[in-house]
């Protein structure tokens, strides 16, 4: 067996060794090259004594409330419904109520009061019609040739 | 030159073959439970919490090793799981993606320098706490004293690591991963996790060598 070492596939081998992964077979042939390779020897028995050391960090006991806090944060989380999202609105909903009845008044009511011109419409149209008649007027005057200048009186036939 | 050491005993390939079905049908089962919680069921998200809670709470502790900090992080991981129902789809295994959300969270908060301001509780803790990990009524005070001395040297021993070298050892060492899933969780080719873990075990050996 060619030494691990000096393979692309050593570091696996040895990781497998320490952490007694390595198929029967495979271990078989590792063991016998480290009977006569010391440096693989070494190595291998160090990763085993990693190994091993690394067992000391054993994890801690779970919380007994884990479960209760994560509910509580999905409960949370939920997106909430109209009605369970309101309760704290209740004691307004009355208040509410009268100011979108009111809203809804103002409304309704509003659009009729628009509706009656204002009294500076009213005067304009009223100026209008006085100067159309009265233009009607001074043409009717005209044609009756009232209000036209006389002519002058013997201004000159006499001479 | 060391004396050789006889080997131990070995499982067979059969009792691995009949270990990897049972995993297998076990990741089919989790798929299967959160399609349900997608559905609605939310019996089926107890039951996966109850399957995973340990293993994420453990692998979070020995990324921040800091207990409460891990139990926070993994409230964290399950309420993304539980959002994520409607959107979940089986196309990687589960506990690949629910590590994946537990690694991301960790590198988080190992990256946002979180840890300085629990260093001083995870002194604290650790003083108060290591010799009750490794307590045993049949030990001595004595060695319980040198436990305590030897899980305080991993723990800082680890705590060197980069955090993705960490991640990679706590996934391979503890949760027993397959290089092909720890790929999957880091999102990195099988030979970037094979160079992480081998830079990681040579650092961990050259600093627990005296453990030996």
């Amino acid at each position: 067996m060619q030494c691990p070492m000096r393979t692309r596939e050593g570091n696996e081998t040895l990781i497998a060794y320490g952490a007694r992964t390595m198929t029967p077979e495979a271990e078989s042939e590792f063991v016998r090259h480290m009977s006569g390779c010391p440096s693989c020897l070494e190595l291998a028995e160090q990763q085993r004594a990693l190994w091993g050391a690394l067992d000391y960090l054993q994890p801690l006991p779970i919380s007994a409330d884990f479960d209760k806090r994560l509910y509580a944060r999905i409960a949370q989380d939920q997106p909430r419904g109209f009605f369970s999202w309101n309760w704290s609105w209740r004691p307004a909903m009355p208040v509410a109520a009268a100011c979108t009845a009111l809203i809804a008044a103002f409304l309704i009511r509003g659009p009729i009061l628009d509706q009656r011109p204002t009294p500076a419409v009213q005067h304009e149209n009223v100026n209008i019609e006085q100067v159309e008649r009265a233009l009607d007027d001074i043409d009717m005057l005209k044609q009756l040739g009232v209000g036209a200048t006389p002519a002058p009186a013997d201004s000159g036939s006499d001479s | 030159m060391k004396e050789f050491r006889p080997l131990e005993a070995q499982p067979y390939v059969d009792d691995r073959v009949k270990t990897n079905m049972t995993v297998v049908a076990s990741l089919e089962r989790d798929a299967e439970l959160m399609l349900r919680v997608r559905d609605g069921d939310h019996a089926s998200f107890g039951l996966l919490l109850e399957r995973h809670r340990g293993p994420i709470i453990h692998f979070l502790y020995r990324m921040v090793q800091n207990q409460a900090v891990a139990e926070e992080l993994a409230q964290e991981v399950f309420l993304r799981v539980y959002r994520s129902r409607n959107s979940y789809e089986p196309t990687a295994k589960f506990t690949t993606w629910l590590f994946r959300i537990a690694t991301h969270l960790a590198l988080n908060w190992i990256r946002d320098g979180k840890n300085e301001k629990y260093q001083e509780s995870l002194d604290a803790q650790t003083d108060e706490n290591a010799p009750r990990q490794v307590a045993d009524r049949n030990l001595t005070v004595e060695q319980e004293l040198v436990n305590a001395v030897k899980l305080q040297e991993v723990r800082k021993a680890i705590e060197t690591l980069p955090a993705k070298q960490r991640a990679a050892v706590t996934m391979h060492k503890y949760q027993e991963m397959e290089y092909s899933q720890i790929a999957g969780v880091l999102r990195c080719s099988e030979s970037a996790v094979k160079s992480l873990l081998f830079r990681a075990y040579e650092s961990l050996r050259a600093r627990l060598a005296h453990l030996a």
